[in-house]
């Protein structure tokens, strides 16, 4: 009932409540009107009635005293509209009447009076109608000489009684229909506007905040107090009542945001702009409206700054080499940047929602789930190197794996970064090396100086005796080997000063492809019996550079005897080309063979001093070494190698030779002098 | 009580409230009867001339009536005549056996044959009566008889002794009749004649009226009797007459006579009878006591009969 009565429209209810308070007022009052007028109108009837016998009693003194009936009989006959009249003797015997035909003779007793009361009333049941019998004696100078009785119809008056309760509800009904009809009009008013509001608020919920639900008033607070501060946010506004206004700077009203502040009640403003209930719900609407268009308007600008941070942030982390990953607490992955992404095959999107074991070998992803959780349980942060061998080689990450903390320090997730370090490795492996180079020509020179001197003499003291002994004699022969083998050892202390660049150089400017084509003039004619051909592909330009011609010729000649040696028995070819890069200002020598090539090993090694590939007693490992230190010697550098770069134009190969992987070494040498020059 | 069953209480409350019971008594109204004739009954029958209503009448005569019943052991019955005319009337057709009546209307009865036999002695006057002639106190044009010639005059009745023979008896002596007035007027009605005028004056309505002596002091409760100004009194006459119709029983007439006559003031018993009456004794009389009312009907121009 309560459920159907609430889905009951408004006017509907309203008119049903008018209907209903009518229908009770009618209820309760009728009966009790009804029975206030019949008892109104039988005390009125009753006095009227005593009245009236009281009258007639006194003017049928003089007639009945008299004995003259036919003024009896028109006293009782002028009477209007009673039942009946009729006046009684002193022995009670009627003496005149109002019936047309006789007297009822039971009436005469039916009311009976005493000479002491002036009226004495009875009701009475004919039979057919209730009558009032009233009944007044008539007295003279203390004596009674007779008594009259009038008789007045009490159901006349219930009639009349019955006529007014009638009138009372046709008026009811009529209060009814006019209240329904002005309860209508009033409803449909009030609904109306009531629609009008639902329409706003549904405007609301659609998110059409820009529409009002009350029209701007005709006079705005600073017209009606001729406000001149500008600065007030209220001046000016034309949408919103000054009392929705925060912050207003009335000086003489303390104005206080908020629908229909007590601080407003007496103010002009607020009297000649306020509104009934629906227009301060209106009102309300509004302000709401504009709050709330506020809001969003800032939840927008919050927004759409967080998706340019997000945006930053996300390209800042997608252009980071770096392999960023955050996991909660349950080491599930919430976001990553694209480079981890990639690492694992997958996009962004989908590392989302998956964990360690979805993206990694079972061991790695044990060992990362680990790891991860002893960062989360502990919240102390991991910083550590990590060699990974994989299909693509052996890699090395800088791993840093940091907890993330919410504003109450709690720890909500784990921020993990995985930087290649490869060839920062590569280039400490480099540093290292080299560091160890010098330490070693330091060491090299230190001791070829030393023995360099006693060399000398024992040269010179070699020399001096064999001049001495016989020319074919054993000694002579002796002799002549120590002189040899000590010649040997200089050779070898010469090249041991050589790498450690102790020797003498002697800089200028010269032709780089002179120096070049000396050094292969040189060599291509005993390479060529070797079945090794020298192909030349020198730079038009004639470089000039600031160099030691013979200490150059001796690289250059250090790298073709490297190459011949690297050919197998069938022969092979040697390109050397030289290119001028005057951009990087560098001038640079390439030395490449269609030899046997050098193992990966091998090429980190390869210009360590006194390693060699070679059989013992071929070379002294020294070669590369001492050309490393030559090149460093002219600011340049040099490198190698091994196969040779696939789109390495090679020549033919000399008949019934065999191609190899091959080799390539690269000589840069500045053509800038430096400080040098 | 929960506030939803408020209403309902409320409206059982009135209900209960407005309930009455009233006693009935059931009336069969089809048992008719028609009013039966009273039939003639043998009373003596008892008139007061209707100088006043028949109330008056019957108040001051009730208590003397009854002490004749009780002295005399006779039935007696009064009867109420309207007017002084059928007064006459019904002495002259038998219908009144004893008349009490001004002297002037008593020479009409001697004419019919009525026999005087007792007059009453009234506490103001004796044996005898006067008339008086009144204005309004405030009234300054009369100051004397002269004053009312032209002027709007009153009396009770044309056959009244005290209420205009009286008076005009005095008027005539002054040399004025009827003929001297604006306008002469009697009062109208059956009975209260006397206060009438006195009222007509009072009001207003007329300038002069002419009243029995004793009259003002029955008016003093319905009027201010400061605003009445007696003018003038006439001359006393023999006051009211007790007298018998023609061939009324004359043993019976003593017997009545003889208890009239022995009312005394004095006694306790009678005291209140007489009072009552407006009497303070009763006397014998006799129609000769009455020369002086037919001269003077003879001064005035009047037949003497009555009118």
């Amino acid at each position: 009932m309560k459920s159907l009565f609430s889905r009951l429209k408004f006017e509907t209810k309203l008119n049903l409540g008018i209907i209903a308070i009518v229908l009770g007022m009618a209820s309760v009052l009728l009966p009790v009107v009804a029975k206030m007028t019949s008892s109104a109108l039988v005390t009125e009837n009753k006095l009227r009635g005593a009245a009236l016998v009281e009258s007639l009693a006194a003017r049928a003194v003089n007639p009945l005293l008299a004995q003259d009936y036919l003024v009896l009989r028109n006293l009782v006959g002028e009477i209007g509209d009673v039942v009946y009249a009729f006046v009684q003797n002193a022995d009670n015997r009627v003496v005149t009447h109002s019936f047309a035909k006789g007297y009822p003779v039971e009436l005469v007793d039916a009311n009976r009076v005493g000479s002491n009361e002036r009226v004495n009333v009875q009701l009475i049941d004919t039979g057919q109608i209730f009558v009032y019998d009233f009944a007044a004696p008539i007295m003279v100078a203390g004596e009674r000489i007779g008594t009259v009785r009038i008789g007045l119809s009490k159901s006349r008056l219930n009639a009349t009684t019955k006529q007014f309760v009638s009138a009372l509800a046709t008026m009811f009904g009529g209060v009814l229909l006019a209240a329904m009809a002005l309860g209508s009009i009033f409803a449909r008013t009030v609904t109306r506007r009531l629609a009008k509001l639902r329409a706003h608020a549904e405007d609301l919920v659609t998110g059409s905040l820009d529409n009002l639900a009350v029209l701007p008033g005709e006079h705005f607070c600073w017209e009606i107090m001729n406000c001149k501060e500008t600065s007030c946010p209220a001046h000016h506004d034309r949408v919103r009542r000054c009392w929705l206004v925060p912050d207003t700077k009335c000086a003489c009203h303390a104005c206080i945001i908020g629908p229909k502040p007590s601080s407003c009640r007496d103010c002009p403003v607020f009297l000649q702009n306020v509104g009934d209930e629906i227009q301060d719900l209106a009102e309300s609407l509004d302000f709401m409206a504009f709050t709330l268009r506020d809001h969003i308007r800032g939840l927008r600008d919050a927004e759409q700054t967080l998706t340019n941070q997000q945006r930053l942030l996300s390209t800042v982390l997608d252009m980071n080499p770096d392999l960023i990953s955050l996991v909660d607490t349950r080491m599930i992955y919430q976001t990553s940047n694209r480079a981890f992404a990639q690492s694992v095959g997958k996009t962004v999107a989908e590392i989302r929602g998956l964990n360690d074991f979805h993206l990694f070998s079972e061991e790695e992803a044990e060992r990362r789930n680990l790891e991860g959780r002893e960062v989360l349980i502990t919240g102390e942060r991991v910083d550590r190197q990590e060699r990974v061998d994989g299909p693509d080689g052996r890699k090395w990450f800088h791993v840093v794996q940091i907890p993330v903390h919410d504003e109450s320090g709690r720890i909500v997730s784990l921020l993990r970064m995985d930087r290649d370090v490869t060839d920062i490795k590569e280039y400490e492996q480099q540093l290292i090396q080299a560091q160890k180079m010098e330490s070693i020509g330091k060491l090299a020179g230190g001791v070829a100086h030393e023995i360099n001197t006693p060399l000398g003499i024992i040269l010179g003291y070699s020399q001096l005796l064999k001049e001495d002994a016989p020319p074919d004699s054993q000694l002579s022969q002796d002799l002549a080997v120590i002189e040899k083998q000590t010649k040997v050892c200089r050779k070898i202390v010469a090249d041991l000063l050589g790498f450690s660049r102790q020797g003498q150089t002697d800089k200028r400017e010269m032709c780089f492809n002179n120096s070049v084509m000396e050094s292969v003039s040189l060599v291509r004619h005993s390479f060529e019996l070797d079945r090794v051909q020298i192909v030349t592909r020198l730079d038009d330009s004639f470089p000039i550079i600031y160099g030691d011609p013979e200490k150059l010729k001796q690289v250059w000649i250090n790298l073709l005897n490297n190459a011949k040696d690297a050919m197998p028995e069938s022969g092979g070819v040697i390109v050397v080309v030289t290119k001028l890069k005057t951009p990087l200002g560098i001038v640079t020598l390439d030395v490449a063979d269609s030899g046997t090539g050098i193992d990966e090993v091998s090429l980190k090694k390869i210009f360590d001093p006194f390693y060699t590939t070679k059989s013992v007693g071929k070379g002294t490992g020294l070669g590369l070494s001492v050309s490393f230190g030559i090149v460093k010697d002219h600011m340049g550098e040099i490198r190698v190698d091994s196969p040779l770069p696939s789109d390495f134009d090679l020549p033919p190969l000399p008949e019934g030779a065999v191609k190899g992987p091959g080799t390539i070494f690269t000589v840069d040498i500045p053509l800038d002098h430096g400080s040098e020059y | 009580m929960t506030l939803a069953r408020l209403p309902i209480f409320i409206l059982l409350f009135f209900m209960a409230a407005c309930t009455e019971n009233e006693p009935v008594v059931k009336v069969d109204m089809s048992k008719v009867e028609s009013v039966a004739p009273l039939g003639s009954t043998s009373a003596i029958t008892y008139a007061y001339l209707p100088q006043y209503s028949h109330s008056v009448s019957f108040e001051r005569h009730r208590r003397l009536l009854e002490y004749l019943r009780h002295k005399t052991g006779l039935s007696l019955r009064q009867v109420f005549p309207n007017t002084f005319a059928e007064h006459v009337k019904m002495v002259e057709r038998g219908e009144i056996d004893i008349s009490f009546t001004n002297p002037f209307v008593y020479i009409s009865l001697a004419r019919l044959g009525s026999e005087a036999f007792a007059r009453v002695v009234e506490p103001d006057g004796g044996a005898n009566f006067q008339g008086q002639i009144i204005v309004r106190a405030d009234n300054p044009a009369i100051n004397s008889l002269a004053d009312c010639r032209g002027k709007r005059i009153i009396a009770v009745d044309p056959n009244s002794a005290g209420g205009f023979l009286y008076p005009f008896g005095l008027f005539f002596d002054h040399g004025i009749t009827q003929k001297d007035f604006q306008e002469v007027a009697f009062a109208t009605g059956a009975g209260g004649r006397q206060e009438a005028v006195v009222l007509a004056v009072y009001t207003g309505a007329y300038d002069v009226g002419t009243i029995r002596k004793g009259t003002l002091d029955i008016v003093r409760d319905k009027i201010d009797l400061d605003q009445i100004r007696v003018l003038a009194e006439s001359r006393p006459y023999p006051g009211w007459v007790y007298s018998v119709r023609k061939g009324f029983d004359p043993a019976i007439k003593d017997k009545i006579a003889r208890a009239l006559l022995d009312l005394s003031a004095s006694r306790h018993d009678d005291a209140p009878v007489l009072a009552a009456a407006g009497m303070i004794d009763i006397i014998s009389a006799h129609d000769e006591d009455y020369e002086p009312i037919r001269t003077l009907i003879r001064r005035l121009g009047l037949n003497g009969d009555f009118q």
